[in-house]
C-alpha cells in the first residue's frame, strides 16, 4: 500500500473506489458521480489534498446539465504542483449536490458562491444564503446561460 | 483539530438577549466596502459573520461575454492595486490554450512588474494596518511610498494602475530607457524606509500591544482552511504560487520565500515587510539578467502588418492589430494559479471554440481569507476586531468580484 | 464717563478676567483654534504631507480651524427621532461649561486669583470628573449601538485614570502642604517634577487618558465604533464634543504646569508690574508647549485597547501613584519643601 508517491498512491485509491483520474498537465482529471463524491473527497483529504481552491459550477443548457468542478490543492512540497478536480454533472432543472464541508471546511463560501451564482444546492451546507447578490434576489442565478446581460452599446453622439 | 470542531467554530451561532449585535459596516470608517456583523457578549466577541459582495461587479459573468483578450483590463479592475498579479493567471491560462508560450524577456518583464506590483500592494496593506489601530503615520508613509512604486510601474507600462500589460504571448512595453537606474535608485529608497518603519511602527511598543498574540492561525489550520498569501506563511506553511514555476521566471532567479512561525497579526506584518525585502531583490536580480529579444511571441508578431512591427519592434511598443482581439480560444480548458500580493488567484478558463471564453472562473486570494473573518476573532476583544483586519490584507472589491 | 471705567474694572477684576479672558474662555478659544491646526501641522510634517494649506496660505493655513468651526455653525443640527432629547441636546453645553469652569480656580500669578478657595485643586480637578457623567448622558441619549459601546468605554476609562489622576495630584498637595495652586507655586523651589517625577508622570498620562488623546482615545475609537458617544451629533454640537477633549486637555496643562512646572516663575517682573495677569504669561507658554508635545504623540503611536488601557492604569499607574504619595511624604518630613 505504501508505495509510489502519494499522488499514485491517491490514484489507485480513486480506482478502488470506481472513478477513472486521468492526468493532465498540472491537474489529476476525476470525473465523479454525486453518489461517490464524498468517498472521492475524503480519499483526497487521506492522500493531501486538504483544502479546496475553488468550487466552480459549468452550465451546459445543451446537455441540460450543470457540471459542478471541485478544485482540492495541497500546500505539501510534493503536491502542490498538482491540482486534484473532481467533476461532477448534476441536472439544470434540479441541481443537488451533497455538501463537502464537513470534508473540507473552507468549502463553507465556495459552496455558498455556487449556490448563490449558479444555483446549485449543496445538501447539508448549513448556510445557503444570498453571499454575493442582494438578499432579496428572487431571479434566475446569473451565472447560469440563460441569463443574459443587458448590453447598452455604444453611444455615439455625432452621426 | 478534527474537521468537525473546526466547522463548529465557523459556523454561525445563534444569539440570545445577552449578545450584543454591533453591524460594522458598509457604511463605516473602517469597514471597507464590506459589512461585519459583529455579536459581543461583553467586550468578547462570540461572532462575526462577513457579509460580503456590497461591490460585486459580476466578473465572472462579463468575462464571459467578451472576447477572451477584452476580459484583461476587465479582470484588473478585481484588484487594482495589484493588477499585473490579478490578470498574470488569466493571460497564462489563454497562453495554456492556445498553445504559446511569451520569449524570455517578456517573462522577465512579467516578472518585473508583478514584484513592483507586490511592494506596491503589501505597502498598501501595511497602511491599512497602521490605520486600523489609528497610527496615522504608517498610513500615510505607506501610501506616499507607494507612489514611487507606482511611478515605476507607470514608467514601464504607461499607466499607474491599469497595467494591462501582460498579453497572451508576450507583454505591450519594452523596458524603457534608464530604467534600471530608477529601479534601483527604488530600492535603495525603499531599503532605507523600510528601517523606519520599523522604528516608528514595528517596534513601537503600542503596535506590538496590540498586534502580538492576537488572531493567531495554527499551520495546520492554514492548511484545511485554504488560507493564501502572506496569511500563510505567516502561519508557518511554506507555500507561494511563484514556487510552481508556471510564470515568470522565479524559477531561474535565486530568492526566499519568507515564512513565519508565530501565525499572529505581528507576523503577518512583519512577514509583508520581509518579501518587500524579497521583491526587491527579485527586482535587482531581473535587471541584470534580463536578456534581449522580442517582446511578443513570433506567432503573433507575424500577425502585425510588416509596415508596423518594425517601428514596433524598435521602440518597443507594440499596437496590437484588430485580429488579435478575435483569436479563436481552442476547445479545451486550462488552470492556472499565480501569487498576488493578498495571495495565490485561481483561474479556470473553459473554452468551446469560440473567440469568446465558454466560462472564466477566478477564485481571489481575499475570497479565499474571507474565512479568517468567521474563524480567528471569536475569543477575542472588540477592539481586536480592526487588529485582525489590518492584519488580513483584506481587499473587498477583490473578494466580491 | 463712570459707565465705561467701571465696565473697564469689571473687566479687569481677577473674577471677571480670569474665567472670561485669560486663561478662560477668550483664551481657550484661541488654543482651541490654534491647537488643532499645530497638531495637524505637525502631524502633517512627520507623514510628508503638507497639512491645512489653503485658508490664508502665507501663514500656512493657520485660520483653518476658524473656517472648519464657522462650518460648524452653518452646518444642519440633525436630531435623530429615536434619541432622547434632553440628555442629547443637553449633555454637550453641559460638558462644555463644565469643561470651561475649572478656570476660574486656575491662579495667573501671585494674588491674582479669579476665585479665592483654599482648595483651587481639588475643586479644579473635581469640576473636570463631571464631564465623563456628560459623556455617559451623550451616549445613552444618543440610542445608538456604537454610542452605548463608546460610554461604556468612557466609564471603564473614568474608572482607570481618575483614582490615579487624584492621587498623584494629592500627593504633590502632601508634598507642597497646600491644597491652593497658588501656593503650591510659592512652595516649588525646585520645579515639582524634580522633587517627585513619579508623580508628575503618573498625571501626565492619567491627563492624557482622561482627554481622551491617543495613545487613549479609545471612547472614541473610529475604527470600531464610529465616533463613540459623538457619533449621532453633528453641526456645532459634534463641534462642541470634539472640542470638549481640547479643553480638558488645556486646563490639564496649566494645571500641571502650576504643579510641576513652577507655574509662573520666574516671573516676568515688567509685565507684571503693567498688570498682574500679565504675569502668567509662561505659565501660558509652558502649559502651551506642552500641549503641543502631547499633541504630538499623535504622529508617534496609535491606540492601546481598552483592557491593556485598564491594565496600564491599575497595574502600572495605581502602584506608581502610592509610591508618589510616600515619596511625597519622606520627602515631606526630611523637610526638601
Amino acid at each position: 500500500m505504501n508505495t509510489g508517491s502519494r499522488l499514485e498512491r491517491l490514484e489507485k485509491g480513486l480506482r478502488d473506489i470506481g472513478l477513472e483520474p486521468v492526468k493532465a498537465p498540472g491537474v489529476l482529471r476525476v470525473d465523479a458521480q454525486p453518489e461517490s463524491l464524498v468517498p472521492a473527497a475524503r480519499l483526497a483529504v487521506e492522500h493531501g489534498y486538504d483544502h479546496l481552491a475553488s468550487v466552480e459550477g459549468i452550465d451546459w443548457p445543451s446537455e441540460g446539465v450543470i457540471e459542478v468542478i471541485y478544485h482540492a490543492e495541497s500546500y505539501d512540497e510534493d503536491l502542490r504542483g498538482t491540482l486534484l478536480e473532481i467533476r461532477v454533472k448534476v441536472p439544470r432543472d434540479e441541481p443537488r449536490l451533497p455538501s463537502l464541508i464537513e470534508v473540507w471546511p473552507n468549502a463553507l463560501f465556495l459552496e455558498r458562491e455556487t449556490w448563490d451564482l449558479m444555483g446549485v444546492v449543496f445538501e447539508g451546507h448549513p448556510e445557503l444564503r444570498r453571499l454575493l447578490m442582494p438578499p432579496d434576489w428572487d431571479g434566475p442565478p446569473p451565472l447560469r446561460k440563460d441569463f443574459k446581460v443587458k448590453t447598452e452599446g455604444v453611444f455615439v453622439n455625432v452621426e | 483539530m478534527s474537521s468537525s470542531v473546526m466547522e463548529a467554530r465557523l459556523l454561525e451561532k445563534e444569539g440570545d438577549e445577552e449578545v450584543y449585535e454591533v453591524f460594522i459596516g458598509p457604511q463605516h470608517p473602517a469597514s471597507g466596502h464590506m459589512r461585519l456583523i459583529v455579536r459581543l457578549e461583553g467586550d468578547v466577541i462570540v461572532g462575526v459573520d462577513p457579509d460580503i459582495g456590497w461591490v460585486h461587479r459580476t466578473m465572472e459573468k462579463l468575462a464571459e461575454s467578451k472576447e477572451a483578450l477584452k476580459a484583461i483590463p476587465l479582470l484588473e479592475r478585481m484588484t487594482i492595486i495589484d493588477s499585473q498579479n490579478v490578470t498574470i493567471g488569466y493571460v497564462r491560462a489563454l497562453e495554456k490554450l492556445l498553445g504559446v508560450e511569451p520569449p524570455p524577456r517578456a517573462r522577465y518583464l512579467r516578472t518585473l512588474l508583478s514584484e513592483i506590483n507586490r511592494i506596491a500592494s503589501h505597502l498598501y496593506g501595511m497602511g491599512l494596518a497602521g490605520i486600523f489601530v489609528n497610527h496615522s503615520t504608517m498610513f500615510m508613509w505607506c501610501f506616499g511610498d507607494r507612489e514611487v512604486w507606482i511611478q515605476l510601474a507607470e514608467e514601464l507600462t504607461g499607466a499607474r494602475l491599469t497595467h494591462s500589460y501582460s498579453v497572451p504571448g508576450g507583454v505591450r512595453r519594452d523596458l524603457p530607457q534608464g530604467f534600471k537606474e530608477k529601479a534601483l535608485k527604488a530600492i535603495r529608497y525603499m531599503e532605507k524606509r523600510l528601517d523606519e518603519y520599523h522604528r516608528i511602527f514595528f517596534d513601537n511598543p503600542q503596535v506590538r500591544a496590540r498586534y502580538e498574540g492576537v488572531g493567531v492561525l495554527k499551520p495546520h489550520e492554514a492548511r484545511r482552511l485554504g488560507v493564501v498569501g502572506p496569511n500563510l506563511r505567516a502561519s508557518g506553511v511554506r507555500y507561494d504560487a511563484r514556487l510552481l514555476g508556471d510564470y515568470g521566471v522565479y524559477d531561474e532567479l535565486e530568492f526566499e520565500i519568507p515564512v513565519r512561525e508565530e501565525g499572529d497579526a505581528m507576523s503577518r506584518l512583519l512577514l509583508r515587510g520581509d518579501e518587500i525585502r524579497q521583491s526587491m531583490n527579485i527586482i535587482r536580480q531581473v535587471l541584470d539578467k534580463i536578456p534581449e529579444g522580442p517582446i511578443l511571441a513570433e506567432k503573433y508578431l507575424r500577425l502585425i502588418p510588416p509596415k508596423l512591427r518594425e517601428p514596433a519592434l524598435k521602440e518597443g511598443r507594440i499596437k496590437f492589430p484588430g485580429i488579435f482581439a478575435n483569436l479563436k480560444l481552442p476547445k479545451g480548458e486550462a488552470v492556472a494559479r499565480a501569487e498576488m500580493g493578498h495571495g495565490e488567484i485561481f483561474y479556470h478558463v473553459t473554452s468551446d471554440g469560440s473567440k469568446k471564453p465558454y466560462r472564466v472562473r477566478v477564485v481571489t486570494p481575499s475570497f479565499r481569507n474571507v474565512i479568517l473573518f468567521r474563524y480567528l476573532p471569536p475569543g477575542h476583544r472588540f477592539m481586536d476586531l480592526p487588529a485582525i483586519y489590518g492584519s488580513l490584507d483584506y481587499f473587498p472589491p477583490e473578494a466580491d468580484r | 464717563m463712570g459707565l465705561v471705567s467701571s465696565l473697564v474694572r469689571l473687566v479687569l477684576s481677577p473674577q471677571f478676567f480670569g474665567p472670561i479672558v485669560f486663561p478662560g474662555l477668550v483664551t481657550v478659544l484661541a488654543v482651541l483654534l490654534s491647537i488643532i491646526w499645530v497638531e495637524r501641522k505637525i502631524a502633517a510634517r512627520v507623514q510628508m504631507r503638507v497639512g491645512p494649506l489653503y485658508i490664508l496660505r502665507p501663514l500656512g493655513g493657520a485660520i483653518q480651524m476658524l473656517a472648519d468651526g464657522l462650518r460648524f455653525f452653518f452646518q444642519e443640527f440633525i436630531v435623530p427621532e429615536t434619541v432622547d432629547r434632553v440628555p442629547f441636546l443637553l449633555a454637550p453645553v453641559v460638558a462644555m461649561s463644565f469643561a470651561m469652569l475649572p478656570f476660574a480656580f486656575v491662579p495667573l500669578a501671585p494674588n491674582f486669583k479669579p476665585y479665592t478657595v483654599p482648595y483651587s485643586m481639588p475643586a479644579f480637578l473635581g469640576l473636570n470628573t463631571v464631564i465623563p457623567l456628560t459623556v455617559l448622558a451623550m451616549a445613552w441619549g444618543s440610542n445608538n449601538k456604537f454610542s452605548i459601546q463608546g460610554g461604556i468605554r468612557e466609564a471603564y476609562m473614568t474608572i482607570a485614570y481618575e483614582a490615579v489622576l487624584f492621587i498623584s495630584a494629592y500627593s504633590m498637595a502632601l508634598l507642597y502642604h497646600t491644597l491652593d495652586f497658588a501656593e503650591m507655586v510659592e512652595a516649588q523651589k525646585v520645579p515639582g517634577i524634580l522633587l517627585n517625577p513619579i508623580s508628575a508622570l503618573v498625571f501626565f498620562i492619567a491627563m492624557i487618558m482622561s482627554a481622551g488623546k491617543l495613545p487613549f482615545d479609545i471612547v472614541e475609537g473610529e475604527q470600531e465604533i464610529v465616533a463613540g458617544p459623538f457619533t449621532e451629533y453633528s453641526g456645532i454640537a459634534f463641534g462642541l464634543t470634539m472640542g470638549i477633549g481640547y479643553v480638558q486637555l488645556y486646563g490639564f496643562t496649566l494645571a500641571f504646569t502650576l504643579m510641576y512646572l513652577s507655574g509662573w516663575e520666574p516671573l516676568v517682573a515688567p509685565l507684571y508690574s503693567i498688570y498682574p495677569a500679565l504675569g502668567g504669561i509662561l505659565l501660558f507658554v509652558k502649559a502651551y508647549l506642552l500641549l503641543v508635545f502631547i499633541v504630538f504623540l499623535r504622529a508617534v503611536y496609535g491606540r492601546y485597547r481598552l483592557d491593556q488601557a485598564l491594565r496600564i492604569g491599575w497595574r502600572t499607574l495605581f502602584p506608581l501613584a502610592i509610591v508618589s504619595v510616600f515619596l511625597s511624604i519622606a520627602l515631606g518630613v526630611i523637610g526638601v519643601v
